[in-house]
């Protein structure tokens, strides 16, 4: 077996000028969940399409279970699972018979494909919809579908591509649970997404990738701490002007103001020392006569993180 | 199993067989078209000598129908690469493990499969009108060469098309832009000894005259004066048509 499930080098892809993925280079260890992060268009489902033998690399190297994406694809294909990010099914076949087919497929003996299905039609909730036709779903439950429809079988190493999309959050839940026992059974998973949460819940470690090129890899607890390296300071006032405002972009220390989007979120101060700056947002409260109403200091969340690092200029990889 | 056979069982069962409507189609229509259609102008059109035998409009009529089911029928195969790219089937397939190269050929042995058998439906409703007719070991190889061929012709013909197809109007209107012309300038209604020459001209390019011819000969006993030239080119461009279909399916992007 080799050392790491995935191994990619300076693994790069273009469509005519434009850069899809820009040189990457990283592992995914064995028996991990390595989390692929960006925002829509970072470079993630081409990543993804290259390590599955889809899409052959323009330049740079990438290994899947020790054989090659560019030469070995017959070997790779086998032994991976993958969840697409587009939706496919058998339109004409009932969920039950999809997920049969699909184990027949991959060549499950009959007895097991009917323990497993169901097993996946309990498990996925689609217990009351298993003689219903795709096309007559809802979106979740056709996505449910597709990625119970990947565990008829069984693999060494699976894709999954923004699984969760259109899932409620009990379904998101129980799909990420169900990803968590097989990891717990040997089954490494390179698991692509852009909702941070659900990285935080299921990932050993992440990698973030914009404009085709990795910003950060690491473990989150080591992401948040690296390049978040700030403090959020958590404030809502009674009343909040641009005066106030003002005083507060202009407090030594302060990186940064996060103005709430909707209105039950607390304005967010960056700042490397909370402490250091406390003092001063309680004065320039004061001074200006703004009653404050909540105040607390938290970590960053590796959603701040993300929206940081997407953000900032330059996007180099670090 | 092997990996082949069962994508072939699963074009059969997610494909082919899973509309009902669509095997009702593909058996009703031809039947029509011999039992309805070919008795009406039977009533008007006499006897014909066609090759070295006279036979009636009917007769005439029979395996031209069956030739032109099995060019429908192939016609699938480009349809079901295009449902299977619609429906993200196709890169979920060749994710799995499977070629590309028995992706294609499961589409061709399961259009060719399912054109023999409609064939053979077609032919044992239709057995009333073959009675007296002797198949000979000869006769069965044109038959069976005839069903195939065209079968591999059509459905690699529409596999190449369905590559380039970008949505479900236009895939609609290539095929049936294409297929008019393609019936109607063959012998599959008519003979062309007597038709105008430009129809002639056309006609004797036209794989379906050949595959028609073919089956005539291999049912009826009917040889055309140009029925081994026919033979040749229906094999010839098959395996160009396959290899251009192989080409073109590589650009398929998942």
């Amino acid at each position: 077996m080799p050392e790491c499930s995935i191994e990619t080098s300076e693994l790069t892809l273009r469509y005519g000028t434009l850069t899809a993925v820009d040189h990457i280079s990283f592992k995914v260890q064995n028996g991990e969940v390595f989390g692929f992060l960006g925002p829509n268009g970072a470079g993630k489902t081409t990543t993804t399409k290259m390590l599955t033998t889809l899409l052959r690399p323009t330049s740079g190297k990438a290994s899947v279970l020790g054989f090659d994406v560019a030469s070995e694809g017959g070997k790779i294909r086998p032994r991976i699972g993958v969840v697409q990010q587009e939706q496919s099914y058998e339109y004409a076949l009932n969920v039950e018979r999809n997920l049969d087919l699909y184990g027949f497929l991959w060549d499950v003996p009959k007895k097991e494909r009917k323990k497993r299905v169901e097993l996946l039609l309990d498990k996925f909730g689609l217990q009351e919809a298993r003689k219903t036709k795709p096309p007559e779903l809802s979106m979740g439950q056709r996505r449910r579908l597709q990625v119970a429809r990947e565990f008829m079988h069984d693999c060494e190493l699976m894709f999954l591509d923004e699984p969760t999309t259109g899932l409620d959050p009990q379904a998101r839940r129980v799909t990420l649970d169900f990803v968590r026992d097989k990891v717990r059974n040997g089954v490494t998973v390179f698991f692509t997404t852009h909702i941070m949460e659900e990285a935080e819940y299921i990932c050993d470690r992440i990698a973030i990738i914009n404009h085709g090129r990795i910003l950060a890899l690491d473990t989150v607890k080591n992401v948040k701490h690296k390049f978040g390296g700030v403090s959020v300071i958590h404030l809502r006032f009674a009343e909040y002007n641009d005066d106030l405002d003002h005083r507060l972009q202009s407090l030594p220390g302060v990186q940064r103001i996060v103005h709430p989007q909707q209105k039950d979120e607390p304005l967010k101060v960056f700042a490397e020392d909370a402490n250091a700056v406390l003092p001063g947002i309680i004065n320039a409260a004061a001074a200006l006569g703004a009653h404050i109403t909540e105040l607390r200091v938290e970590e960053p969340s590796l959603d701040d993180v993300f929206v940081q690092m997407v953000n900032s200029k330059g996007g180099e990889a670090r | 199993m092997n990996s082949f056979l069962r994508l072939l069982y699963r074009d059969l069962k997610a494909g082919l067989w899973s509309t009902k409507s669509m095997i009702v189609v593909q058996l009703v229509t031809p039947l029509f078209y011999i039992f309805v259609a070919g008795f009406g102008y039977a009533a008007v059109i006499p006897k014909m000598i066609v090759g070295n035998r006279e036979i009636s409009y009917v007769l005439f009529l029979a395996p031209g129908i069956v030739v032109m089911q099995i060019m429908f029928a192939a016609s699938m195969a480009g349809a079901m690469l295009w449902i299977d790219k619609r429906t993200a089937m196709f890169a979920q397939i060749v994710v799995g493990p499977f070629s590309r190269w028995q992706y294609i050929l499961s589409k061709l042995v399961s259009i060719m499969f399912q054109g023999l058998l409609n064939a053979s439906i077609v032919f044992l409703i239709a057995s009333p009108l073959l009675v007296g007719l002797r198949v000979s070991v000869e006769g069965a190889c044109y038959i069976v060469g005839s069903l195939m061929l065209g079968s591999l012709f059509f459905g690699s013909l529409t596999l190449a098309i369905s590559v380039f197809v970008k949505s479900n109007e236009a895939f609609n209107a290539i095929f049936n832009v294409l297929f008019t012309p393609l019936m109607f300038l063959s012998s599959v209604y008519y003979p062309l000894e007597k038709a105008p020459i430009i129809i002639q001209a056309a006609s004797f390019a036209n794989p379906l005259t050949y595959a028609a011819d073919m089956l005539r000969a291999g049912l009826l006993q009917v040889y055309v004066l140009l029925l081994p030239i026919e033979i040749v080119a229906l094999i010839a461009e098959s395996i160009i048509a396959f290899a251009v279909a192989t080409v073109a399916f590589r650009r398929v992007k998942p």
